[in-house]
């Protein structure tokens, strides 16, 4: 019995962190556009400044 | 209505100027200041239809230097943007959204839709603490439902009663608030509304419970009353979401006129200046395929004007100098002079607005039917509480406590409370996934018990003109070709009788593919894959036709009157003719284009038992033409908007429920006012603002579709009370005798919620409606 000591504390710790990390996701407006991240992915940036293609991207890294 | 929609959306020479904005009067008005320093502006994006335009809009924006945060929201059709503007100017910034390929127009700064977004974020979180919380109070509930079979001591039962506690109180308190406001309101107004009881309701089986946990005794209910809070709570969140997808009519307004206008100054020249600069008596030049800024009356020769969002009207006008133009309509052919008559709140745009508000303010109340029922049964189980503790405090007063608790949970009202709401949101799901936008989620009940269809024409039951014949005139005795006959002379070129018919189609195209005018566009698309000749020395004449040189020959194509001389026009019909110099070579004739679907659904319609019926503002004569083709007995022609709004009363005075469907503005006002208005995906944005229900992708038979669904929901909405009822008939009286121990309590609670969804998700199931199942893939007969 003394593990629920450990482990129902630990339980309402995760349930009150995941909750914090929720409140913080949805006033960063994470939960706004559920529409167009899906697409991100499938899109060419031909013109995009902060990689242009060649030496950057595989020079960086 | 399709080429308005065309030139509505190309980027004429009417889009507006961006470095006029830069002027400090008009920022003013749409910027807001923020504490850093920076500045917010919300932008109406026109030309954002899907996600893939968000990207680009996007990546757009957040390539300028200075800017900080863009937020857009595809649903309306908004962007929001915080940028530093010393390092880039409010002109840059629209001048950037223009180059992207959309048409940016800064919204007053008051509609900073702040309070949308924050209901929307409060109802998710509140929602989530919810879940968790229930979940949490329903895994401690079961240690002490295993406790109640297997005795343990009462140190860990107080232990897990105040961890109970501990995880309900946040859903109450928190997430419970918006009932708790509601109920505080109503009382207020002094009304019993839907939060009252359910908030008392919470109220009192949370206190009871944390009275048995300081007491000692007794049973706790701490997971039911999470439980309740999160399956309301759902329900809650779901139909807000279909709010906000909503237009408001603010910013539907803002579209439909133009945000600038060019204004003559005194010696001659041009100036652009904002819509809301206007006075009356200025001189205000449009050009071809821009909107009208302001009421006023043409100063120019003449122009053509399409008032078929205004008026229902079918053809675009002619308008001659003295004429009276209106702000919104389009003008096809220009450019026009315009002396400002009205402007803004004046117009009769604005009006026709001002009658949509109206009309939705006095739509009767019919919906909230169900509501009524959760509330009045809660009230009655409130009542069998009290009369459960009066019974026990004379005859026992120590089983009092826990009596009224069974009374309260084993009866807690989630099945009724339920009963509508899981049924309707899986509704909304499937209408969804077919195409079918509800806005407001009682239009589902109404719609089911709907009676009357009032359909609209231009632009809901047509959908522009087509060409159905061409009459040959030549040598030999005139011959008649009709569409498909036309489709086939324009596949391969024929043989010697179909000769001149052949080659006055290919000159008719020719000319026609140089405008942009409906008829124009019908006669290019009945030549179908025919490749015309080239047209040279094009002359377009505004409102009467197109002249041009097509092999040497000198043609016109356009009203008789235009095209032939006066001699030669006596027993040509009203269509278009061709025509060159020596007279009269083919003459087109011309029919509005019904939607492909439109007689199926009038047909299914009328089989429902609906009276179906058009109220159109177009010319009586063409609406009489339309009806007859459908078979719609009753119809009325040349209605205005307050018309229309009036033939409805008139229907509902007998007592009739009316589904109205439309398109345009002019059908705004009578959508916002009838039971259920239905708008058209592709009609304006006034029209779906003042809808209940959207129909996507132009397909009319959705609306028997979502009728059937409809039925079906409430046939299901039905099966779920009587079910609730029962429980809580046989289970309310052996609560009350103190007869329910609390485990069974709170399981049948559950059990019966769960039923209730679980009934509700057969919605839809069934096959489409009109669709035949497909055979079943075989070894083919020999």
């Amino acid at each position: 019995m003394n593990v629920l000591l450990l482990m129902i504390p630990l339980s309402i710790a995760l349930v009150a962190g995941a909750a914090a990390a929720f409140f913080w996701a949805v006033n960063h407006d994470q939960f706004d556009d559920l529409e167009s991240p899906k697409l991100l992915p499938l899109m060419d940036d031909p013109d995009d400044p902060a990689a242009p293609p060649g030496e950057d991207r595989t020079g960086g890294r | 209505m399709s080429a308005a929609g065309l030139a509505a959306t190309s980027p004429g020479p009417g889009a507006p100027e961006p470095a006029l904005w830069d002027d400090a009067e008009l920022q003013r008005h749409v910027l807001l200041r923020r504490d850093d320093g920076r500045a917010e502006v919300v932008l109406s994006i026109g030309g954002l239809r899907c996600s893939a335009c968000v990207l680009a809009l996007e990546r757009a924006l957040t390539g300028l230097p200075g800017v900080g945060r863009v937020q857009i929201n595809p649903a309306s059709r908004r962007a929001r943007v915080v940028w530093d503007d010393r390092c880039t100017r409010l002109s840059a910034l629209l001048a950037a959204v223009t180059r992207a390929g959309f048409r940016p127009l800064p919204l007053d700064a008051c509609a900073l839709d702040d309070a949308r977004r924050d209901e929307g974020r409060d109802a998710l979180k509140r929602l989530l603490v919810a879940g968790f919380g229930a979940a949490q109070a329903m895994m401690f509930a079961v240690v002490l439902y295993v406790g109640a079979v297997d005795p343990m001591d009462t140190t860990t039962r107080d232990l897990f009663r105040w961890l109970g506690f501990a995880v309900a109180t946040p859903v109450v308190l928190y997430s419970g608030r918006p009932f708790f406001a509601g109920a505080l309101r109503s009382l207020r107004a002094r009304r019993l509304g839907m939060d009252v009881p359910v908030a008392l309701a919470i109220a009192l089986v949370y206190g009871a419970s944390l009275a048995v946990a300081l007491d000692g005794g007794g049973e706790v209910y701490f997971d039911s009353v999470s439980m309740f809070v999160f399956f309301l709570l759902a329900g809650r969140y779901l139909e807000l979401r279909g709010r906000h997808r909503a237009l408001d009519l603010t910013d539907a307004l803002a579209r439909l006129t133009p945000p600038t206008a060019d204004r003559r100054r005194a010696d001659g020249t041009l100036e652009q200046v904002p819509v809301a600069a206007l006075r009356a008596g200025d001189l205000v030049r449009v050009d071809s395929g821009a909107t009208v800024p302001a009421d006023g009356r043409l100063e120019s020769a003449a122009c053509r004007v399409d008032e078929s969002m205004l008026s229902g009207e079918s053809v675009a006008c002619h308008r001659g100098r003295g004429d009276e133009l209106l702000a919104g309509s389009l003008l096809v052919e220009g450019p026009a002079e315009l002396r400002v008559m009205r402007t803004g709140a004046a117009t009769t745009l604005a009006g026709i607005v001002a009658l949509v508000g109206r009309a939705q303010a006095e739509r009767p109340r019919l919906a909230r039917a169900s509501e009524r029922v959760v509330a009045s049964f809660v009230a009655l189980v409130l009542g069998l509480a009290a009369a459960t503790a009066l019974a026990w405090g004379l005859a026992d007063p120590a089983r009092m406590f826990p009596a009224v608790v069974a009374v309260l949970v084993v009866s807690c009202p989630c099945a009724f409370a339920l009963a509508v709401p899981a049924a309707i949101t899986r509704t909304l799901a499937v209408l969804a996934a077919r195409g079918v936008l509800v806005v407001r989620p009682d239009a589902i009940e109404a719609l089911a018990g709907a009676t009357h269809v009032v359909f609209d024409k231009t632009g809901t039951l047509t959908d522009g003109v087509r060409c159905s014949a061409m009459r040959v005139f030549g040598a030999g005795p005139t011959r008649e070709f009709d569409a498909d006959r036309m489709r086939q002379l324009g596949r391969r070129p024929p043989a010697e009788p179909d000769r001149a018919a052949y080659s006055a189609l290919r000159m008719a195209a020719a000319l026609a593919r140089e405008s942009r005018h409906p008829a124009s566009l019908a006669i290019a698309a009945a030549a179908g894959d025919l490749e015309p000749p080239r047209a040279r020395e094009i002359r377009s004449h505004a409102g009467l036709g197109i002249e041009a040189c097509v092999d040497g020959r000198r043609l016109r194509l356009g009203r008789p009157a235009f095209a032939l001389r006066a001699e030669q026009t006596a027993g040509v019909g009203d269509g278009v003719v061709l025509a060159d110099e020596s007279g009269l070579i083919a003459e087109f004739v011309l029919e509005e284009k019904l939607r492909a679907d439109a007689a199926a659904t009038v047909r299914a319609l009328v089989a429902d038992g609906l009276t179906v019926e058009i109220a159109s503002g177009d010319a009586p004569a063409r609406v009489r033409r339309v009806a007859a083709r459908l078979g719609v007995e009753r119809w009325q022609g040349g209605l205005l908007p307050a018309d229309k709004l009036a033939r409805l009363r008139e229907v509902r005075a007998a007592g009739a429920r009316t589904v109205a469907v439309g398109d345009g503005v002019n059908d705004a006002p009578v959508l916002a006012g009838a039971d259920i208005g239905v708008a058209m995906a592709g009609g304006t944005d006034l029209a779906r603002a003042a809808s209940d229900i959207v129909l996507a992708g132009e397909r009319l038979e959705l609306l028997s579709t979502t009728r059937e669904l409809a039925r079906e929901t409430l046939a299901t909405v039905q099966q779920n009370r009587r079910w609730a009822l029962g429980y809580n008939l046989a289970a309310i009286p052996l609560a009350a005798l103190g007869l329910v121990p609390p485990w069974l309590a709170a399981l049948g609670m559950s059990l019966s919620s769960l039923g209730v969804v679980l009934n509700a998700l057969r919605i839809g199931r069934r096959r489409p409606p009109g669709r035949e199942p497909l055979p079943a893939p075989g070894p083919a007969p020999a």
